[in-house]
């Protein structure tokens, strides 16, 4: 398939700096991510990753490790919306590997470049995606 | 069922005789046969077209939420869930609304069903609910078997007769938000139009809203005009919730629902493989 866009949704101040890090690193990951910064992974409202999916064809969700979330338990509550909105878009029928998470800390560099391979080999091995039924190129 | 009835209007004008109320919200027979209608009784000698019958399938719990007065409602077992939820949502005062609870009027009831008489209640009217069975969840998992690919389409087909009118919505008693996110439009987060993807992204945010808080008393399903199958998305919510974390809204006064916390030791299924590494 052409090259897939994915979205990646990272909180500022374990993710975003696993980010940063392995960019000041120069370690390499495929330009396919687009990142968008977001305060907390609680911050992530499943609409966000349900409209991402309309543009994009896949999305990886990341935030702090359980217990060392900036607000304490902002990721915790994310938790169960995450495995809610997971499951529901299985049930549907959406492949598991679209709609990724994961917990990346600032000092994750490596993690967050190896994930975004992951993310985007394993994306571009699946079907292409309909974009909700509404796909135009790009 | 006449006693229930009877024990019904009885209350009923004497709560709005004795100016306890000003209020009763029940049901009153329909223009269609089958059917009873929601209705509004402020007169004591009114509450005799009050009924208690196989129509009386819809929710009521909704209605309080946009009364002023001080009201009495008419209540079956999964109304009163909904009550539950409103009330530990803190959309209502206790001391504004008076409970009068029957046991559920349908001889079949519906498939799933929890609870036939209600959780909560200031009055109790005599009569025998009928049984309920457990619910082994039966169509989410038969559902589950399909093929990822069946179940896509399935899920597409459905969705795409939606025509956005927002009864499911407008019938439910969890959905009471001021201003729904499907009404944002700063930003507008989805399409006004029934674009097959607004419709998908509009049921599976719903499904979401309500995970936890949904009390499958079927008022949205039954509302829809093009027959959607909504029931689907809202019981495997329900299943979820059960399963991973032993809740299930309404059935119990005190309550804490299970999306506003949560525990250090929540699996973590939605991690690849599972969590497990
Ligand atoms: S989502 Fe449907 S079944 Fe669930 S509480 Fe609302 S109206 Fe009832
Ligand atoms: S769909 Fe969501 S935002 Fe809209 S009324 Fe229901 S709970 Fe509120
Ligand atoms: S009631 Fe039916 S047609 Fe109307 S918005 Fe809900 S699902 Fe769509």
């Amino acid at each position: 398939m052409k090259e897939p866009k994915i979205v990646a949704f990272l909180c500022n101040w374990c993710s975003y700096a696993g980010a940063d890090l392995a960019g000041v690193s120069r370690l390499q990951y495929p330009p396919n991510v687009r990142i968008v910064r977001v305060p907390c992974s609680g911050r992530v409202d499943p609409l966000f990753i349900l409209t991402a999916l309309k543009h994009t064809d896949g999305v990886l969700t990341a935030g702090c490790h359980p217990g060392d979330c900036h607000y304490t338990s902002g990721n915790l509550v994310a938790r169960r919306k995450f495995t809610l909105l997971k499951s529901l878009l299985e049930f549907v029928g959406i492949e598991e590997k679209r709609v990724q998470f994961d917990w990346i800390s600032a000092a994750e560099g490596n993690r967050f470049a190896a994930r975004i391979r992951d993310v985007t080999e394993e994306v571009k091995g699946l079907e292409p995606w309909d974009r909700w039924g509404g796909r135009q190129d790009g | 069922m006449d006693k229930c009835i009877r024990e019904i209007r009885d209350k009923a004008q004497e709560l709005l005789e004795t100016g306890q109320v000003e209020v009763v919200i029940g049901f009153t027979a329909g223009t269609l046969p089958g059917k009873s209608t929601p209705c509004f009784i402020t007169r004591g000698e009114d509450c005799k077209l009050l009924v208690w019958d196989e129509g009386c399938k819809n929710n009521l719990a909704n209605y309080l939420l946009k009364e002023k007065r001080k009201a009495a409602i008419i209540i079956k077992g999964c109304d009163s869930r909904s009550l539950v939820n409103l009330l530990t949502e803190n959309q209502l005062s206790r001391d504004r609304v008076v409970i009068l609870g029957a046991p559920c009027p349908l001889t079949e009831g519906c498939e799933g069903c929890q609870i036939k008489s209600p959780v909560i209640y200031d009055y109790l009217v005599s009569g025998k609910a009928g049984k309920t069975g457990e619910d082994d969840f039966h169509d989410v998992k038969t559902f589950a078997r399909l093929s990822p690919q069946e179940r896509k389409e399935y899920f597409y087909k459905e969705v795409s007769k939606c025509i956005r009118c927002y009864a499911c919505r407008n019938a439910c008693p969890a959905c009471y938000c001021r201003e729904c996110f499907v009404e944002n439009n700063l930003p507008q987060w989805v399409g006004k139009s029934t674009q097959l993807a607004d419709n998908l992204i509009f049921h599976l945010t719903r499904a979401l809203h309500v995970a936890g808080r949904c009390v499958d008393c079927g008022a949205c399903q039954r509302a829809c005009p093009m027959g959607v199958d909504l029931r689907i998305l809202n019981r495997k919510m329900l299943l979820e919730v059960k399963e991973l974390y032993q809740f299930e809204a309404g059935l119990k006064e005190e309550q804490e629902l299970p999306l506003n916390t949560y525990d250090p030791g929540d699996p973590e299924p939605f991690l690849a493989g599972g969590g497990e590494a």
